[in-house]
C-alpha cells in the first residue's frame, strides 16, 4: 500500500526545507510575524479601551442646584469631567483641545426643577467625530451608560440625552454619533482591507511575472533585444497594475456587497447624510486619494520586481515577496482600530515611514477634509517610489538582473553555485 | 575589413572564480565560428559578454567595431542571441511569439510580416505555429527559437548550444537552417557547443576553450592535421594533455 510514499515524502521535505527562501517565508517569518501581529492587535484593543476609559467631557452647567451637581458626580465615575463657564456651546468648542476633551455635555437651567418634578430633563451631549477608527463613538456610549445609571437611581427616563456631533469643529444637531460611527465603519474597515489585498495581490503578480521570465529562460533573450531596458521594467509594472486594478475592482464590488449585508442590520438614522455632514472627500481629496493609491501601488510593484530579481524561479519569488507582507498587514490592521495620531510617537514614526500606510491615512484624512496630510503622504510615497524605481531601473540596466541571487549558503556552496552558473 | 567579433584579453570573475582568464579570439565576417569545450570551460560566459548580457571584468570585446560595454545599445541592434535552453512565452502561439519579436526590430508592419513569414518557413512548423508554444516539443521549440534568432538577418547571430538536447533529426534540421542562412544572407555566426563532432561539420573555424582560455584555434581540418587526430575530440584531449 502506497509503495514508495515514505521515500518520496522524504525527498519532498528535503527539497522544501533546504530551500532557504521557502524556509524563511514559511517558517521564520510567520514565527516572527504572528507574534508581532498579535502584539499589535493587543495594543490596538488596549489602546482603544484606554482611550474609552479616558473619555473627557466639558460640562456646561446652566443649573445651579444640587441635582446637577449630583448628575456630574455620576458622570465623573466613568469619565473625566471638567466643568466650564461659557455662555454657549460654540465657546466650549474652542476649549476642547485645551482640555484634550472629545465630549461636551450641556445641562439645562431647569435640570433640578425637572428632576424634582420627575419630569424629563433634556441634556445635550455633543460628541467629536474625527474618523478615528472602529472604536470612535465609545465615549458617547459611556455617557449614555452613566445617564442610565443616574436614571435608575433617581427616576426612570428622567434624564434624556439629546445627541449632536461635532464635525470639523462645527456642531451638527440631530445626529447620533454611534449611528455615524456605524455608518463610517465600512470605510474604516474597507480601506485597510482593500490595501492589504490589492498590494499583496499585485506584488505577487509582479514578482511572478519577473520570475517567470527567469524560469522560462526568456529574460536573457529579452535583454539582448534592441529595446530600452527601462521599457521592460515599465511593461512589467504596467501589466501588473492593470491586472491588479481589474482584480481590485472585482474585489471592491464583492466587498461592497459583503459590507452591505452587514449595513442592512445597522439602524441608520434617516437624517444621517454623509454628504451634507461634509464626511465625503472633496474632488481634490478624491484626487489625492487616487494619487496616494497609485504611487503606493507603483512603489510596491517596483519593490516586488527588485526582490523577485533575486529569485531563480516563481516559487522562490513568491516566497521572497511574502517577506514584505508584514509591512502591509501591520499598518492596515493597526489603522483599522486606531487613529494614527493617537499612537505613541515611536510607533507613529514607524507607521508613517511605511509607504503602504499612506493610502489608509489619506482615506481618513481626506474624509475629514485634511487634504494636507494626504498631500504630504503622496509626496513622501512618491519620493520613496522614485528611489525604488531608480534602483529597479539600475538592476535592469546591469548584469545584476541575471546574476543576482540571495545567498544563504557558505562559501564552499557558493563556489559550486558560481561554477554551475558559468558552465 | 574589420572583424565581426574581436575579443582581447577578456577576464570575467564571479566572486573567487575566474570564468574567463585572458580570452582572445577573432571572428571573421560571414563565417561560422565555434567556441568548443567541456562544461564549465566558460563558453556561455564568453557568449553572454559578446551579447551585452554580462560585463567583462577586464579586456575588451568589439562587435563590428562597436564596444560591447560602451556601445551596448548599438550592438544589440545588429546581433541576435539564442541562449542555451531558452524558452518561448508559454501562452503565446508560435505566430504571436515571432510577431512579438519582429516588432522590436522594425516599425514597418510590412517588414515585420515579412520577417515572420520567413521565420515560419525556417521553422517548418506550418499549422502548428497557431498553437501555444507550451504544446511544442523541445525540438519544435528550438526550431522556433533558431528561426527567431535568424529572421531579422542580424549581422551577428550568437547561438549558445543551438542543438543542445535535440534528437538527431531535429539537430540536423537546425544545423541545416544555420548553414543555409549564413550562405544566403551573409550572417556571421558565433556558436558554442560541447559536441565537437557536430561543430566539426558546421563551423568554418573553431576555438578550443578550457578553463577560460583558448587552447587551440583554427579550421577543423588544420587542427586535426596539426595534432594528427581523426576528429576534434582527439585534438582537444591532446591539447589539454589527456591523451
Amino acid at each position: 500500500m502506497l509503495k514508495g510514499f515514505g521515500n518520496f515524502l522524504l525527498k519532498e521535505l528535503k527539497e522544501l526545507i533546504r530551500d532557504p527562501k521557502i524556509l524563511l517565508a514559511m517558517v521564520i517569518v510567520p514565527l516572527i510575524m504572528f507574534p508581532i501581529l498579535g502584539a499589535i492587535m493587543n495594543f490596538s484593543m488596549t489602546s482603544a479601551m484606554e482611550t474609552a476609559g479616558k473619555t473627557t467631557a466639558l460640562v456646561i452647567n446652566n443649573d445651579s442646584e444640587d441635582n446637577s451637581t449630583q448628575f456630574i458626580r455620576y458622570l465623573n465615575i466613568s469619565i473625566r469631567v471638567f466643568p466650564i463657564s461659557v455662555s454657549n456651546v460654540n465657546e466650549a468648542l474652542g476649549l476642547l483641545a485645551q482640555y484634550n476633551a472629545t465630549e461636551i455635555i450641556e445641562i439645562p437651567s431647569n435640570f433640578s426643577q425637572c428632576i424634582n418634578a420627575k419630569q424629563k430633563a433634556v441634556v445635550k451631549v455633543y460628541s467629536t467625530f474625527s474618523g478615528g477608527g472602529m472604536f470612535e463613538g465609545i465615549g458617547a456610549s459611556i455617557i449614555d451608560v452613566s445617564i442610565e445609571q443616574f436614571n435608575r437611581d433617581v427616576a426612570p427616563d428622567v434624564v434624556v440625552p439629546e445627541k449632536a456631533v461635532i464635525i470639523k469643529g462645527q456642531v451638527v444637531e440631530g445626529v447620533d454619533p454611534r449611528t455615524l460611527s456605524s455608518l463610517m465603519l465600512s470605510q474604516a474597515i474597507a480601506m485597510p482591507i482593500t490595501i492589504m489585498i490589492l498590494l499583496s495581490y499585485s506584488m505577487q503578480i509582479a514578482a511572478t511575472s519577473v520570475a517567470m521570465e527567469k524560469e522560462e529562460k526568456t529574460l536573457e533573450t529579452l535583454l539582448t533585444l534592441p529595446m530600452d531596458r527601462f521599457a521592460i521594467l515599465m511593461g512589467k509594472l504596467s501589466g501588473s497594475i492593470i491586472v491588479a486594478a481589474i482584480g481590485a475592482v472585482a474585489y471592491m464590488v464583492g466587498f461592497n456587497y459583503y459590507m452591505s449585508s452587514f449595513m442592512a442590520t445597522v439602524p441608520l438614522g434617516a437624517n444621517v447624510d454623509l454628504v451634507s455632514l461634509g464626511l465625503v472627500p472633496s474632488l481634490l481629496g478624491y484626487l489625492l486619494l487616487g494619487l496616494s493609491l497609485f504611487v503606493t501601488l507603483l512603489s510596491a510593484l517596483a519593490l516586488a520586481v527588485i526582490v523577485s530579481a533575486f529569485a531563480e524561479d516563481v516559487r522562490s519569488a513568491q516566497a521572497i515577496v511574502g517577506n514584505i507582507y508584514p509591512l502591509i498587514f501591520i499598518p492596515s490592521l493597526l489603522l483599522m482600530y486606531l487613529d494614527v495620531n493617537a499612537l505613541p510617537i515611536a510607533l507613529r514614526i514607524f507607521i508613517y515611514a511605511i509607504p503602504f500606510s499612506h493610502p489608509i491615512i489619506a482615506a481618513k484624512a481626506v474624509t475629514m477634509g485634511d487634504n494636507l496630510t494626504a498631500a504630504l503622504g503622496v509626496v513622501y510615497v512618491a519620493a520613496f517610489t522614485i528611489v525604488i524605481m531608480y534602483l529597479a531601473s539600475r538592476l535592469f540596466a546591469t548584469e545584476k538582473i541575471l546574476t543576482a541571487k540571495l545567498r544563504f549558503k557558505g562559501l564552499r556552496r557558493r563556489r559550486k553555485a558560481v561554477a554551475e552558473e558559468i558552465s | 575589413m574589420s572583424f565581426a567579433v574581436e575579443a582581447k584579453n577578456v577576464v570575467k570573475v564571479f566572486g573567487i572564480i575566474h570564468a574567463l582568464d585572458g580570452l582572445t579570439f577573432n571572428v571573421n565576417q560571414g563565417e561560422i565560428f565555434g567556441l568548443i569545450g567541456p562544461n564549465g570551460a566558460g563558453k556561455t560566459t564568453a557568449l553572454r559578454i559578446v551579447s551585452t548580457l554580462l560585463l567583462p571584468t577586464s579586456g575588451t570585446v568589439k562587435v563590428f567595431d562597436l564596444d560591447v560595454v560602451k556601445n551596448a545599445d548599438e550592438v544589440r541592434r545588429i546581433i541576435t542571441y539564442l541562449p542555451e535552453e531558452a524558452g518561448a512565452y508559454r501562452n503565446l502561439s508560435g505566430w504571436e511569439y515571432l510577431q512579438f519579436m519582429a516588432n522590436f526590430n522594425t516599425k514597418s508592419k510590412r517588414e515585420a510580416q515579412e520577417m515572420v513569414r520567413e521565420a515560419a518557413e525556417i521553422t517548418g512548423l506550418h499549422e502548428r505555429l497557431r498553437d501555444k508554444t507550451k504544446t511544442y516539443s523541445k525540438g519544435m521549440k528550438r526550431r522556433l527559437l533558431v528561426a527567431r534568432a535568424l529572421m531579422t538577418k542580424p549581422k551577428l547571430a550568437v547561438l549558445d548550444e543551438p542543438t543542445s538536447g535535440l534528437d538527431v533529426l531535429h539537430a540536423y534540421h537546425v544545423r541545416e537552417i544555420i548553414k543555409r542562412y549564413v550562405k544566403e544572407h551573409g550572417v556571421t555566426v558565433l556558436l558554442s557547443s560541447h559536441n565537437m563532432l557536430e561543430v566539426e561539420h558546421l563551423c568554418d573555424r573553431v576555438a578550443l576553450l578550457n578553463k577560460g582560455k583558448i587552447v587551440a584555434e583554427g579550421k577543423p581540418q588544420e587542427l586535426k592535421e596539426a595534432y594528427k587526430s581523426t576528429n576534434l575530440e582527439e585534438v582537444f584531449a591532446k591539447v589539454v594533455g589527456l591523451a
